[in-house]
């Protein structure tokens, strides 16, 4: 099978910014939980997550994304997403999942957010 | 006639999924402190619906448990639950999702259900709508469901015809005027119920028929796993009867095979259940000795059996041309096609309404109704010309990926809010005005 997610990773400070495109689902997410672990365990205590270039997330998606809160949460930090498009911003509506996970404009505004929580 | 075998080793799989339910049950013994945050958090609603359900076999059946399971994925907190319409015969236990069976024939049983739901902590009930599953003169005990029943209701309309009988008329104006919103899967079957049942267009919704999540795989390497890397496969699927037409595509394989010498025709599916209680196997046995009489037994095979989900996604996934040569142009549903076109399939299909639309654009090849002729000339125009297959199959895939189940279940999920939403403003609106005129 084809694996239609396009995963970026990159380290500012102790924040984890992993940048995904294309499609998270049960075919994918599987992956994405992995690279979230190996971030966290380089040393990051908060995670942003981009969804700007995604297109599709299903429940496994979101399952992911609730495992990735769970790990971070342990670190006593924090997961936020950025830029969801209107198909994906529905399912977080939709389920309520927006109240769960913060999601923000841009990358910059997520990064400052978590600064603050920080500080 | 080589009968199919079964199918090798597969070397792909839906894979399995650990969803959102999963991580959420996980979570009550793992980290308590986040399960309630999210039962806090998370918007809730419980559904019930009213339709067939395995192990009926009928397609109606097979989109229930599809539509159920997929909401449910979206909605950890929730008890979902079936309302199964069954006949007497048919004495297979259900899942325990199923709560509550109304005997078909029975119509105090339709009564009783609706008592049932009534009573129970369901918020909204989505009904599947195909005249022949209900009883009654063209299935109307539904109706009487629908007048007893107090909870908010959606109707999924799986047959809307052009040219219906009187009563079958009157039974859609009455299943759209007692439901709050009706939902068809073509846009056409909206325009349909607006010019020929005159509904209220504020009462009818598309949302598509929802496909199988199936990432694009290169049919050179499901075709080796099936020991058919050689042959140029093409497919038609699903329950057998003689509406499908079948025998025009065993009547266009000579001269397919005449150009592709190693073209195969695979016609995946049991006869339909229905079907085989009045006339056995009178039409498969006619589309045997058709085949015998062309000389084709190479070139057509049958599989006779219901396929699990996994071995069907197999073989559309190996397939270069899937074919619906259906002859009802009214049809305004095909769960077959829909699949099709969910696997990014080089599609040829007759002009039926759902087929028309969903095939627009690009996304397949028309052909003229029960006609070998125009069949074979689609099936070796693809054939011969892999760029336009190659173009067919990425149009249809885009198409099918908008149709995968996790999306169509956020837009049943979706609409059964915004039900809810507005009954309880209507509710809000109708107290305030009480609460006024008793002030004044």
């Amino acid at each position: 099978m084809e694996m239609d997610l396009g995963i970026h990773v990159k380290m500012h400070n102790n924040i984890g910014i992993i940048k995904l495109s294309g499609e998270l689902d049960a075919y994918t997410s599987g992956r994405f939980r992995e690279v979230m672990i190996e971030t966290l365990e380089n040393g990051c205590a908060h995670l942003v997550i981009s969804l700007a270039d995604v297109e599709y997330v299903d429940s496994s998606g979101l399952g992911a994304l609730v495992g990735g809160l769970k790990r971070v949460s342990e670190r006593k930090g924090r997961l936020v997403l950025v830029g969801a498009r209107p198909q994906v911003r529905k399912v977080f509506e939709i389920t309520g999942l927006e109240k769960v996970f913060p999601i923000y404009g841009t990358e910059q505004e997520a990064i400052e957010a978590l600064e603050h929580f920080e500080s | 006639m080589a009968k199919l075998e079964k199918a090798k080793e597969p070397d792909i799989t839906i894979p399995e999924e650990f969803g959102l339910r999963d991580e959420v049950r996980f979570l009550k013994t793992e980290d308590i402190k986040l399960f309630r945050l999210l039962r806090e958090s998370m918007n809730k609603i419980e559904p019930a619906y009213v339709a067939t359900y395995p192990p009926s076999e009928c397609g109606i059946a097979t989109f229930t448990k599809d539509v159920v399971t997929s909401v449910a994925k979206y909605t950890p907190f929730s008890r979902p639950m079936v309302v199964a319409v069954r006949r007497e015969h048919e004495i297979e236990p259900y899942e325990r999702i199923v709560r509550f069976q109304i005997y078909k024939e029975r119509h105090e049983s339709y009564l009783e259900a609706a008592r049932f739901l009534n009573d129970s902590y369901i918020d909204i009930v989505s009904v599947q709508h195909e005249y022949g599953i209900y009883g009654g003169p063209d299935g109307e005990y539904i109706l009487d469901f629908l007048e007893a029943l107090e909870k908010p209701a959606v109707a999924t309309l799986h047959t809307v015809l052009q040219n219906p009988s009187p009563n079958q008329k009157r039974i859609i104006q009455e299943i759209v005027r007692l439901c709050d919103v009706s939902i068809v899967m073509v846009r056409v079957g909206r325009q349909i119920l607006i010019d020929t049942y005159g509904v209220d267009p504020q009462k009818v919704t598309v949302i598509p028929h929802g496909v199988p999540n199936v990432h694009r795989v290169p049919a050179a390497r499901v075709k080796r796993a099936l020991g058919m890397a050689d042959n140029s496969i093409i497919s038609t699927f699903g329950l057998i009867n003689r509406g499908k037409g079948i025998e025009y595509v065993i009547q266009a394989m000579p001269r397919i095979v005449e150009k592709h010498p190693n073209a195969i025709y695979l016609v995946l599916g049991e006869t339909h259940p229905g079907v085989r209680k009045y006339e056995g196997e009178t039409y498969r046995n006619m589309l045997t000795e058709l085949v015998a009489q062309l000389g084709m037994e190479k070139h057509v095979r049958f599989n006779n059996r219901f396929l699990a989900l996994d071995e069907l996604v197999r073989y559309l996934c190996a397939t270069d041309v899937y074919v619906t040569p259906y002859l009802n142009k009214d049809q305004i549903t095909s769960g077959t096609l829909a699949y099709a076109l969910g696997c990014g399939k080089a599609i040829v299909s007759t002009p039926y309404l759902y087929a028309e639309e969903v095939l627009a654009d690009g996304r397949g090849l028309l052909v003229d109704f029960a006609s070998p002729e125009s069949i074979a000339d689609a099936i070796i125009r693809i054939l011969d010309d892999p760029k336009l297959k190659e173009n067919l199959e990425a149009a249809a895939y885009r198409y099918g990926r908008r149709a995968a189940w996790f999306n169509v279940a956020v837009d049943y999920l979706g609409l059964f809010h915004r039900v809810l939403n507005r009954r309880r403003l209507a509710k809000e609106l109708v107290e305030s005005t009480q609460s006024m005129s008793d002030r004044q």
